[in-house]
């Protein structure tokens, strides 16, 4: 009885899975075994790109000579559920041109029975920019049962192109502590998660803190808050605004949560837009990185324990640089919004002639962004803040250097107001 | 009540500085995309109504707001003869935004905002009291949108207008004393002229005395958008960026370079310009000459804009300028007959509007230079260009010596190909490795083979347009790519006596080819006589 659902969840990842043997970028038919064994997938990926066809044809052609392509990065990525196969397979398509060169999709399953390894192969072909040089790439599908899915790193590291940088990606909240997940550690350069994925965000944030030693982090739920970054920090790039930096005495940041209660780590379609969106088990998660980002950035200190504000907010009292800071983090309820999605940022400042204001009013893909501060005409401006896919996230931490000490400072600052915000402290 | 720091960049060793926070850079700006943003700051275009603006100024600006690049306050002012309001001003700009931009459509709301930073100002380009406005209109800019004196004046008019428009700017106070901030001057002024830069030497060294009455050199951005960012940044981080190849990047393992830049394109009605310009004047004199330089230039100090136009120049003056005996031993020049390039019948160019009927004027430029240097005696630089070619392609491509010694022609091998390295800039950026392999078999057959890397397929990222870097770099006060009046004077000391001596008949005859072949067979003997052959890329 126990095995029919186990049966069925495999079955249910498998049919998601063989969606890249038939994708549009699809150059070849794919190859697909079961009950193989590594050196014969390893074969297999050897004579991809310079064995001939079935009918002696080159797999890959351009001006008439087989495909030259030069490698850059491999990429491990972790199915653990169907729910995680449906999105990595539309995250992983939609990078497109921007993919890695070889992508090893591993399915673990150490409940299941049947032979422990099962591979399948495809080569693609996107288009480059502008329609230019063809980009093509490698997908190795592995799924591996029972004892041998604990060993999985037996099974990845041979099958890796050597010398290039590897990065893990692991949807939705990682088993931290797992030899599993310790094993894909020890391989990569840089693993790639989602804070807003993590059941436990204060837990998550220590345990991403302590990996640093051991491999690069990359954390979407930070690439997210590429733009509200970028605009804030240009507040402050014109000399005459800096001077409010020492005396900031307010930041106030509004995010999106969902009505109800939805499964972690569950995909949500947006209405408009064709990319599964992540889990949102935290969706404080991108907010409090937010505010660890100015935090650590300008220095300032915890000074007392927080404050609650509604069920999901947060308030707290920080020492800045001349003056106190009010950080308070407010949850809205939105229908229109992803959950932790940010949708505004208001910072406050103490200035000679009153009162200063910086102020990031976003409303769908548009954004409207005002300074009123020395008693001047205030600077209104809208620009465009197009919520990024979860591809277009991939993409970028995919290019990003092993350690980002910006973001392993905000992480540890975010950590530190997580502390001060539970049940214990807010006695 | 418990005080606990909070670790910031303090704890990762570099000290975030928000003690002086007006002159200390922006402690938010570590670590995101750019390290550095501009300054708010007005563009003044003169000539706003021109073809340049259309095309290029107004979808770059449009692009750069768009990615975040340009400051909150930034403010476009307009400069034109043309009667127009700013309503009617913007109009022009959002159209030629919707026709050219990488961005489109233009999205309404977003557009509405970014016309508010646009402004118009009608005047011609000899009124004093056109620029005596512009002065007024500026200073209310900057008190009204905080540009602090940031100004940048965007040439976008003929260079036989320059001197004019820099002395009536000048001469309404426009014109601070460059990157000096004092008490009277507030803010950095900066000037962007486009090519051509002179038509010889004696004209582009008035061109740049009559600008630099004005202005002084660093304030000067000469735009070349043909050398990109990407192209000089690609090639020195390939020559100093990697052990391998900068030690044998000289006379004792090159043999000879070839410096190409293909077209296939004709004049494309650009017939009065053209037959008083050439394939000289037009590509060698500042796209060739360029990535010679950057290809031979030694490895400079720091890599920013002084030392690299340091280096670029030292390349440039080992080159020495040829006799008119050398120039009809060393160069030839060609002019395109009927053809067909690409499936597509071309005309001779003699034909072409606005050309003359019998007229002598260059399309096709081959040279061998010599850089006389420790590192580059005895290796010649073949430098060719041609309109109406077989392909289009630019590249630089190294061919290295033989092995010392034809140690497989004994075992019955055949002679093998030199290595070459071709570094191909235009299409498909990227290094192509050519060196000899065995033929896997019991006999001892070697085959030439390529081992082919392009940025394209390799890195999928999006570069930005040429302009849209080049503006932006001007904002920010890297002048890496924008050529210094040395370097200019130096290109055109080179190419002076080959202008001469063809322009006076004695150096060499006009040679016909073609179109849609490589050039004239003349071009083939010119290296036939070294015993090497053009590469056909």
């Amino acid at each position: 009885m126990s095995r029919r659902p186990a049966a069925e969840r495999a079955l249910s990842v498998h049919r998601h899975l063989m969606r890249f043997g038939h994708a549009e970028s699809l150059v070849a038919p794919p190859w697909v075994e079961q009950g193989t064994t590594v050196s014969r997938v390893a074969a297999q990926l050897a004579g991809l790109w310079s064995h001939p066809g079935p009918e002696g044809e080159p797999l890959v052609v351009e001006k008439g000579l087989p495909h030259a392509r030069a490698s850059v990065l491999n990429l491990i990525v972790t199915v653990p559920d169907a729910v995680a196969a449906e999105r990595v397979v539309t995250t992983m398509q939609g990078l497109g041109f921007r993919h890695p060169s070889r992508a090893i999709v591993l399915v673990a399953d150490r409940a299941a029975a049947g032979p422990p390894l099962d591979a399948a192969v495809s080569v693609h072909c996107n288009a480059g920019r502008d329609g230019g040089d063809q980009v093509c790439y490698d997908v190795v599908v592995l799924t591996v049962r029972g004892k041998a899915a604990e060993h999985l790193s037996g099974f990845v590291a041979p099958l890796l192109i050597h010398d290039l940088p590897t990065h893990v990606w692991w949807p939705g909240g990682p088993p931290f502590g797992d030899p599993v997940f310790d094993q894909l550690v020890e391989m990569s350069d840089r693993v790639i998660v989602d804070g807003s994925d993590f059941s436990d965000l204060l837990i998550g944030f220590r345990r991403l803190g302590s990996l640093r030693r051991r491999s690069g982090v990359g954390d979407l739920a930070w690439r997210r808050l590429r733009w509200w970054q970028e605009l804030t920090a240009q507040f402050f790039d014109a000399p005459r605004f800096r001077r409010y930096l020492p005396n900031l005495n307010g930041l106030a940041i509004r995010y999106a949560v969902a009505s109800g209660k939805r499964a972690p780590g569950r995909p949500r379609r947006r209405p408009d837009a064709g990319d599964v969106a992540p889990g949102v088990s935290s969706p404080l998660a991108g907010p409090i990185l937010y505010a660890g980002w100015i935090a650590s950035r300008l220095t300032w200190r915890r000074y007392r324990t927080a404050l609650p504000l509604g069920p999901d907010g947060l308030r707290l009292v920080l020492e800045g640089r001349h003056e106190m800071v009010d950080l308070r983090l407010e949850p809205v309820v939105s229908a229109a919004d992803l959950p932790g999605e940010l949708i505004s940022v208001r910072l406050r400042a103490r200035g000679e002639m009153g009162a200063a204001e910086f102020i990031i009013d976003r409303t769908a893909d548009e954004a409207t962004v005002a300074t009123n501060a020395d008693g001047m005409t205030a600077l209104l401006r809208r620009v465009m803040m197009e919520p990024q896919t979860e591809s277009e996230l991939l993409a970028m931490d995919l290019v990003t250097d092993r350690h980002d000490p910006t973001y392993e400072a905000a992480l540890r600052a975010a950590a530190i107001f997580l502390d001060a915000a539970r049940p214990s402290e807010l006695s | 009540m418990a005080t606990k720091a909070v670790p910031g960049a303090a704890a990762t060793g570099e000290p975030t500085d928000v003690a002086t926070p007006a002159t200390a850079p922006n402690p938010l700006r570590k670590g995101l995309r750019l390290e550095r943003i501009p300054e708010p700051c007005t563009m003044v275009i003169i000539g706003a109504t021109g073809d340049l603006t259309e095309r290029k100024l107004a979808p770059a600006l449009y692009n750069l707001m768009l990615g975040g690049f340009l400051p909150p306050e930034f403010t476009v002012v307009g400069f034109a003869r043309r009667d127009l309001s700013d309503v009617a001003f913007r109009e022009r700009l959002h159209a030629s935004v919707g026709d050219h931009s990488r961005n489109r459509p233009v999205k309404a709301s977003i557009w509405a905002s970014f016309a508010r930073s646009v402004e118009y100002q009608r005047g011609e380009f000899h009124d004093p009291n056109a620029f005596a406005e512009l002065t007024k209109r500026l200073a209310r800019i900057d008190r009204d949108r905080g540009t602090a004196g940031n100004r940048l004046f965007y040439l976008a008019v003929p260079p036989v207008l320059h001197p004019e428009i820099v002395r009536q700017l000048a001469a309404a106070g426009l014109v601070a004393s460059g990157e000096a901030r004092d008490a009277r001057h507030k803010g950095w002024t900066r000037v962007i002229v486009e090519k051509p830069f002179g038509s010889d030497l004696a004209s582009a060294r008035q061109l740049n005395r009559e600008i630099s009455e004005v202005f002084n050199e660093d304030q000067i951005y000469r735009i070349d958008h043909y050398l990109g960012k990407e192209t000089v940044q690609n090639l020195a981080v390939f020559r100093f960026g990697n052990g391998l190849f900068e030690p044998i990047w000289n006379r004792r393992y090159i043999d000879s370079v070839q410096i190409t830049v293909a077209e296939t394109v004709g004049i494309e009605g650009r017939g009065e310009f053209y037959d008083q310009t050439g394939a000289l004047r037009d590509i060698v004199q500042n796209h060739a000459l360029q990535l010679l330089a950057v290809f031979a230039m030694e490895p400079p100090i720091e890599f920013q804009a002084s030392d690299l136009r340091d280096e670029k120049l030292k390349v440039l003056r080992a080159v020495k300028p040829m006799t008119q005996r050398e120039v009809a031993l060393s160069t030839v020049r060609g002019q395109y007959q009927a053809g067909w390039v690409a499936g597509e019948q071309v005309s001779p160019y003699r034909e072409e509007p606005e050309v003359a009927p019998d007229s002598q004027r260059e399309t096709y430029a081959a040279l061998k230079l010599a850089i006389q240097s420790w590192r580059w005696a005895g290796v010649p630089f073949y430098l060719r260009t041609g309109k109406a070619l077989a392909t289009r392609a630019t590249e630089i491509a190294v061919q290295f010596k033989q092995a010392p010694l034809a140690l497989f022609e004994r075992a019955g091998a055949s002679s093998l190909d030199p290595n070459v390295l071709a570094i191909r800039i235009q299409p498909d950026e990227g290094i192509l490795l050519r060196f000899g392999a065995k033929v896997p078999g019991p006999g001892l057959q070697i085959r030439g083979v390529n081992m082919d890397f392009r940025y394209g397929s390799s890195f999928a990222v999006d570069s930005p347009d040429a302009y849209e870097t080049l503006i932006l770099d001007c904002m920010i006060g890297d002048a890496s790519l924008f050529t210094r009046a040395d370097e200019l004077e130096r290109a055109w000391e080179i190419l002076d006596p080959i202008l001469t001596a063809w322009e006076s008949g004695e150096g060499g005859e006009l040679h016909f080819y073609e179109a849609g072949s490589w050039g004239p067979a003349a071009a083939d003997e010119l290296l036939e006589r070294d015993g090497r052959t053009w590469r056909h890329p």
